[in-house]
């Protein structure tokens, strides 16, 4: 449930940012389709607690967002909430594995197993032992997500992550996505510069 | 987190950390040394004498041909008693009490020659005394009077009178097993009483034949009958014993004293400054190479801090982005504890070996202030230096 604030920047006729308030649900999946500057990452990162420069008020579950204590915060990104970052947020000098095993041996949410059958319907398998500075920006997405999928979490935040995919890849992951949101009836917010024609989307939303 | 320590870890200087390592290192030995090394001096300064604590100074007046002929007293009256004790070197004085009676030495028995000596006492209050002994307590009952000695007269024996005349040296322990006789003699033919005398104790501080004041007291009052004469000397005790104006007030008035002890007590003073200069620069030194490390921590956790923000949207709360560096800390916190103490405990032992040669008894091991010192400003250090580490991580995250 998050009814959604109003942000400092140019939002005319936004869905989003000019409506009175917002409600996401659970267990949906939410497509937010448009063009550059008109706040895609902002919406993202006010929800997961990144960006604190807005005005009204942001609420998980009835509570305000801004009264999390840090604890708080870093509790809800190990099990409310994932991000699936534009800018990856990989550490360039740990391998491909390192780089999701950081965040899995934190929540322990997978097996060794589940992570290489990840990896291999997503075609990575064979890059997990490189370093992930070294790999293209497409398969740093695909190590990306399934770093996100590594935890439990109630919405999973996907900011442009098929941006470097071809149709095709795009497809198996967001298969995958939506499968393992489906597994954790966890909602889904997916943004995307253009019209995705993905499947199943019940839910668009207009910046 | 092994790969958390693997991220963080890779951007420490390695040159600034192990330039801060050695200089506190460095501080500490120094610091640790100098506190060794003043506790070893003390101990040997206060086992040969007193120098440390408040000086004792015996003044008496200078002898001249006036005394000699009975013209004018040898000793302090009252008024100049009050006099010293109003000067502002003197933080207690106390006259000497003498006998005014006479008393004869001698001995029975085979087993030391046989000798006979006229005999003068003096007193004065315990606290002035260096010698501490069970026996020095004058009791009527037994009537054991205890005797205090100048070690130098014993040195005078058996460096200058024994060797020369063929005689045996005699160990401090052996005189003091030796009973003699003490005759206090009142007024009047065969008003006298014989009472056993025992040495209990070798002064350094008072050259004099020391009995208890309140055996005097008493013994004046049952024997006495001498005009009471001027205390002939007086004891000051001195907090500061460099006071220029010690040495100029005893010149003015004439009065004497023994100046080495002043002069040694001055030695002792440079002594304390010199100990004191090198705590002073190892305080530097520590503080130093302690900004050095909160600089270096800090320096790490900025050139992280991309990293750390990003461990932080991942969830790791900044108490656990902090553990790499924490642990780092207590690593070279823990270096710095342990070699700087097996160092100074090596400087010990050397210390140690020389001044055996000298008959110095320095310990060998270390004290346990020492322990105390480095313990407490490794954990001094180690918290400040946690605290920024938790700041500054803290104020990347959110």
């Amino acid at each position: 449930m998050i009814p959604l604030p109003m942000l400092e920047q140019d939002t005319s006729g936004s869905e989003v940012w000019e409506a009175e308030s917002l409600l996401l649900e659970q267990g949906k999946p939410y497509v937010v389709e448009a063009p550059s500057g008109r706040g895609k990452t902002s919406l993202l990162s006010v929800i997961y607690g990144i960006r604190t420069d807005y005005q009204g008020v942001v609420s998980i579950d009835d509570r305000d967002l801004s009264s999390f204590t840090s604890k708080e915060w870093s509790l809800i990104r190990k099990s409310k909430l994932s991000f699936i970052f534009q800018g990856l947020e990989l550490f360039d000098d740990l391998t491909a594995l390192e780089n999701i095993q950081l965040k899995n041996r934190m929540t322990a949410h997978h097996s060794d197993e589940r992570i290489m059958e990840m990896a291999r319907v997503l075609g990575i398998d064979p890059f997990l032992q490189r370093k992930a500075g070294i790999l293209s920006f497409g398969q740093q997405q695909r190590v990306a997500i399934i770093r996100a999928l590594c935890q439990p979490f109630n919405f999973l935040l996907a900011d442009e992550c098929f941006s470097h995919m071809d149709r095709e890849n795009s497809l198996t992951a967001y298969q995958l996505i939506r499968e393992e949101c489906e597994a954790r009836n966890a909602g889904l917010i997916l943004t995307s510069l253009n019209e995705t024609g993905l499947p199943n989307i019940d839910h668009s939303l207009r910046l | 987190m092994r790969l958390l320590y693997q991220i963080l870890w890779k951007d420490h200087s390695r040159v600034h950390l192990l330039g801060a390592f050695l200089g506190t290192l460095a501080g500490f030995v120094l610091l640790l040394a100098g506190i060794q090394f003043y506790m070893d001096i003390k101990s040997v300064l206060s086992e040969n004498r007193d120098l440390l604590d408040p000086e004792y100074i015996v003044i008496n007046k200078k002898v001249n041909i006036a005394n000699t002929l009975g013209l004018t007293g040898g000793g302090f009256t009252e008024e100049e008693i009050a006099e010293i004790e109003a000067q502002p070197f003197a933080d207690q004085v106390a006259a000497f009490n003498s006998n005014e009676f006479p008393v004869q030495a001698y001995t029975e028995g085979d087993q030391v020659p046989n000798f006979i000596t006229d005999l003068f006492f003096e007193a004065i209050p315990d606290q002035y005394i260096d010698v501490k002994s069970e026996d020095w307590k004058w009791d009527p009952e037994t009537g054991t009077i205890p005797v205090i000695i100048p070690q130098d007269y014993l040195n005078l024996y058996n460096f200058g009178f024994a060797p020369s005349q063929g005689l045996p040296q005699i160990p401090k322990g052996v005189l003091s097993m030796i009973n003699f006789k003490l005759r206090l003699q009142g007024q009047g033919r065969g008003n006298y009483d014989d009472y056993n005398g025992r040495i209990v104790g070798f002064s350094n501080r008072v050259s004099s034949i020391l009995v208890p004041v309140d055996f005097l007291e008493w013994a004046n009052e049952k024997y006495g009958y001498f005009k009471k004469n001027d205390p002939s000397q007086v004891i000051i005790v001195s907090k500061d014993p460099t006071d220029p104006s010690i040495i100029r007030f005893i010149e003015e008035k004439g009065y004497d004293t023994i100046r080495e002890k002043l002069k040694s007590s001055r030695m002792n003073i440079i002594l304390k400054l010199v100990i004191s200069f090198l705590v002073f620069v190892a305080a530097i030194i520590i503080g130093l190479a302690f900004l050095v490390f909160l600089l270096s921590l800090q320096l790490m956790i900025s050139r992280s801090s991309e990293k750390i923000r990003r461990l932080n949207k991942l969830g790791f709360h900044y108490r656990e982005i902090s553990r790499p560096y924490i642990l780092l800390l207590i690593l070279l916190m823990a270096g710095i504890t342990g070699l700087s103490l097996l160092l100074t405990s090596v400087l010990a032992g050397q210390l140690h070996q020389r001044a055996e040669a000298w008959s110095l008894n320095i310990s060998s091991s270390l004290h346990g202030i020492i322990f105390a010192t480095a313990l407490g400003l490794i954990l001094l250090i180690s918290v400040a230096n946690v605290a920024a580490i938790l700041i500054s991580t803290k104020k990347l995250c959110k």
